[in-house]
């Protein structure tokens, strides 16, 4: 007995971990902008006033909203505290405390936008949003074609940009980032919609469970929440249903999750992932014919050409190799719109990934032009050819069988960079992976199936490249086993 | 025919030719001996239009070089001359992209605009000449160094040069080839091509040269008929060369 007690007391002792994403976070949990070490957000201060009632202290693990949940299973943290909201699916891996707020949703248009004055306007327009929340599972369920960003200040950025018509967003990101301070964004009606936001645990932690729901329950009803939320401004008379006494059980019952639950199911997930796929595959071929026709003449202006092309070259090519790529096309994305270039972000990370590539490839083509021997072109000379016949038909030809593997070498991973259009919120299959796997929880099934899609868009290609390589390499296979034999 | 007068050919601020004049009627075989850096294959490369000149003149299969023409006429002569002339490199630089067939009309096809039919009627009636007809579907690394050399002079023929050059062509054959290869050279000869053959080998020019040109140090030391020079050199230098030689 007195051992129990002794672990109790140890338990309370330490810190309460909980994971939040503070990316984009805000008012939920972000980073200070005048203290960038510090966190600040209307939950931070709701998990501190938490920790008091219990006896604890907190402490904040920064994390990945995609990947909250499996990080929580991960035990990575205790408690999962980021505005989450307890879906079916995520009933099924993890449990929920009592809910802590009610939440709304705004519809989002820019401030001369007279079109939309509800989401059933938006049935022909391309509406932003978060990944995995009630707001995304809402277009889905009413067909709206939707577009999903990782967090909300990009989505209002495309928003402003006329990438997209509007953004739906929970009411508490919305009053932070539009209605406090946007003088170019406004909402299209009223907020609507109800949802809660709960706090995960994992499943079996209960005595953590009741401690944590029995804390809600004091900050709530002493006012200390309130207090919180009004600071925020995002107190509203919704939040009143929480202070009444309904027993925690009904609470879970009464709250209308059905609308925005989902299950997961397999086919449409496989659907998505092909379509997924479609788009990787395009990015990959066409960066990859752009990064081939733009490597060909930064290959022979550094080869050949005059000394100030020589160095217009090569200094594009040690910019694109020496910094990320996901840098650039970061600044493809969010730089160029501010001076008035905005391009979709399949095409931006197309051409991104191909200028990207076109360094790496105009150097597998010089290296493999500068391996031909002068020879090669003085016997073209002596025959009667100019420059131009000479490049074309007797140096090309040996230099592309020389340059075929690795350009086989740079494709391959050109394919596997596709995955960081990521960041620009490009639905492509490594994104479709991680959206998919952290809202069901079937990380491996899902893995397999993303494997294959990979596996079968890349193995015909290998075997295409080693075919051809064969093909132009078989002369000197036999010519080495014929001298073997000799 | 071919004239040269004061040739002087600099590379990198050292005079590699020094003034070299000589003149040869057509269809004559020049042979020009000489030690290793003596200037001769320099000399070939400014015969057949790879290398620059410096200063002087050369006039060569009916193309008029001089190193005072402007450089855009130079150009244009240029390309003129290395069209008339056909050279077998010492390497041979055949393309190994390519079959031995279309090693051979490679040139003809896209400089020449020949019909495809026409040049490969014809590459096959030059591969039978040098004795290679059956292997015009082979690529040249299948081939053996005397036969690939063949097919570099195929190459060179299915231009209809005036002149044709060789640089060093027995350095990489064995007696027996070398034999042969010097019967080829000789019906050429009876056919009436003038030639230019750069050698070390004195065995291989005796008897095939009309004329021979003795080289050092970027200077002509001799120059006149074969047999004369070989028989009873003028220059105590040739002398010392041609027994070395032997």
């Amino acid at each position: 007995m007195a051992w129990l007690l002794l672990v109790s007391v140890a338990r309370a002792q330490q810190p309460l971990r909980w994971g939040a994403d503070p990316s984009g976070g805000a008012p939920y949990v972000f980073n200070d902008p005048s203290h960038p070490d510090q966190y600040i957000g209307y939950e931070k201060e709701m998990v501190d006033a938490l920790a008091a009632a219990l006896g604890r202290k907190a402490e904040f693990v920064p994390s990945d909203w995609e990947t909250l949940v499996s990080a929580l299973q991960r035990k990575s943290f205790e408690v999962i505290i980021n505005g989450l909201e307890p879906t079916a699916d995520r009933q099924k891996q993890i449990q929920f405390s009592k809910p802590y707020y009610i939440f709304q949703l705004a519809l989002t248009v820019r401030k001369d936008d007279e079109r939309i004055h509800s989401l059933a306007d938006c049935k022909d327009k391309v509406v932003g949003t978060l990944g995995n929340t009630a707001a995304s599972r809402l277009l889905q369920k009413e067909g709206v074609p939707f577009k999903v960003y990782a967090e909300p200040p990009t989505a209002y950025r495309d928003l402003e940009f006329k990438r997209i018509d509007a953004v739906i967003m929970d009411v508490p990101a919305e009053v932070f980032y539009v209605s406090k301070k946007s003088t170019t964004l406004k909402r299209a009606c009223d907020p609507f919609f109800r949802g809660t936001y709960n706090i995960g645990l994992r499943k079996g932690d209960d005595e953590l469970k009741t401690q944590i729901d029995s804390a809600i329950d004091k900050i709530i009803n002493d006012g200390t929440f309130e207090k919180i939320l009004r600071k925020w401004g995002l107190w509203n008379d919704a939040q009143l249903e929480l202070q009444s006494k309904a027993k925690p059980e009904q609470q879970n019952i009464d709250v209308a999750y059905d609308v925005t639950s989902s299950t997961f199911n397999w086919r449409e997930a496989v659907w998505r992932l092909a379509r997924a796929a479609v788009v990787t595959v395009l990015i990959a071929f066409g960066s990859m014919f752009i990064a081939l026709i733009v490597g060909m003449p930064l290959a022979i202006g550094q080869w050949k050409g005059p000394r100030i092309v020589q160095w217009l070259c090569t200094i594009y090519v040690e910019f694109f190799r020496g910094t990320p790529v996901l840098v650039q096309l970061l600044f493809l994305y969010f730089g160029l719109p501010t001076i008035g270039v905005a391009m979709p972000g399949w095409l931006t990370a197309l051409i991104g990934l191909g200028l990207n590539y076109a360094a790496y490839e105009s150097q597998v083509y010089r290296a493999a032009l500068e391996a031909i021997p002068r020879g090669q072109w003085e016997a073209s000379y002596l025959l009667g050819m100019s420059p131009l016949l000479a490049f074309r038909r007797i140096i090309l030809p040996q230099a592309f069988r020389i340059a075929l593997p690795p350009m086989t070498n740079d494709f391959v991973s050109l394919f596997k960079d596709t995955s960081t259009a990521f960041a620009i919120s490009v639905w492509e299959l490594a994104t479709a992976y991680r959206e998919l796997a952290n809202a069901s929880g079937q990380f491996l099934m899902l893995g397999v199936a993303v494997s294959l899609y990979y596996l079968a868009m890349s193995l015909p290609m290998a075997h295409l490249a080693r075919r051809l390589e064969r093909k132009l390499q078989r002369r000197e296979a036999i010519e080495a086993v014929e001298s073997e034999v000799g | 025919m071919i004239r040269v007068s004061n040739l002087i050919k600099s590379a990198n601020g050292t005079r590699i030719l020094r003034g070299v004049s000589f003149e040869v009627p057509p269809q004559t075989v020049l042979g020009i001996i000489g030690a290793s850096g003596s200037g001769k294959t320099t000399l070939l490369r400014c015969l057949n239009g790879l290398d620059r000149i410096s200063d002087g003149s050369i006039a060569c299969a009916g193309v008029h070089l001089d190193a005072t023409l402007s450089k855009k006429e130079y150009s244009r002569r240029l390309t003129e001359l290395r069209r008339r002339v056909g050279t077998v490199f010492q390497h041979l630089y055949l393309f190994p992209h390519l079959t031995v067939l279309g090693n051979i009309i490679e040139a003809p096809t896209h400089v020449l605009r020949v019909p495809r039919k026409n040049a490969e009627t014809e590459a096959l009636q030059l591969l039978e000449s040098v004795g290679l007809k059956e292997k015009a579907g082979r690529y040249p690394e299948r081939l053996s160094g005397g036969e690939q050399q063949r097919v570099a002079i195929a190459r060179a023929l299915a231009m209809h040069p005036e002149i044709l050059m060789f640089d060093e062509p027995t350095s990489a054959l064995d007696p027996k080839r070398t034999a042969s290869l010097r019967t080829l050279l000789r019906g050429f000869v009876e056919k009436g091509h003038t030639m230019v053959i750069v050698s070390h080998s004195i065995g291989f020019l005796e008897g095939l040269a009309d004329q021979l040109l003795y080289m050092e140090g970027g200077e002509v030391v001799e120059f006149g008929d074969a047999d004369e020079i070989l028989k009873s050199p003028r220059d105590p230098r040739t002398k010392d060369f041609l027994e070395q030689a032997k």
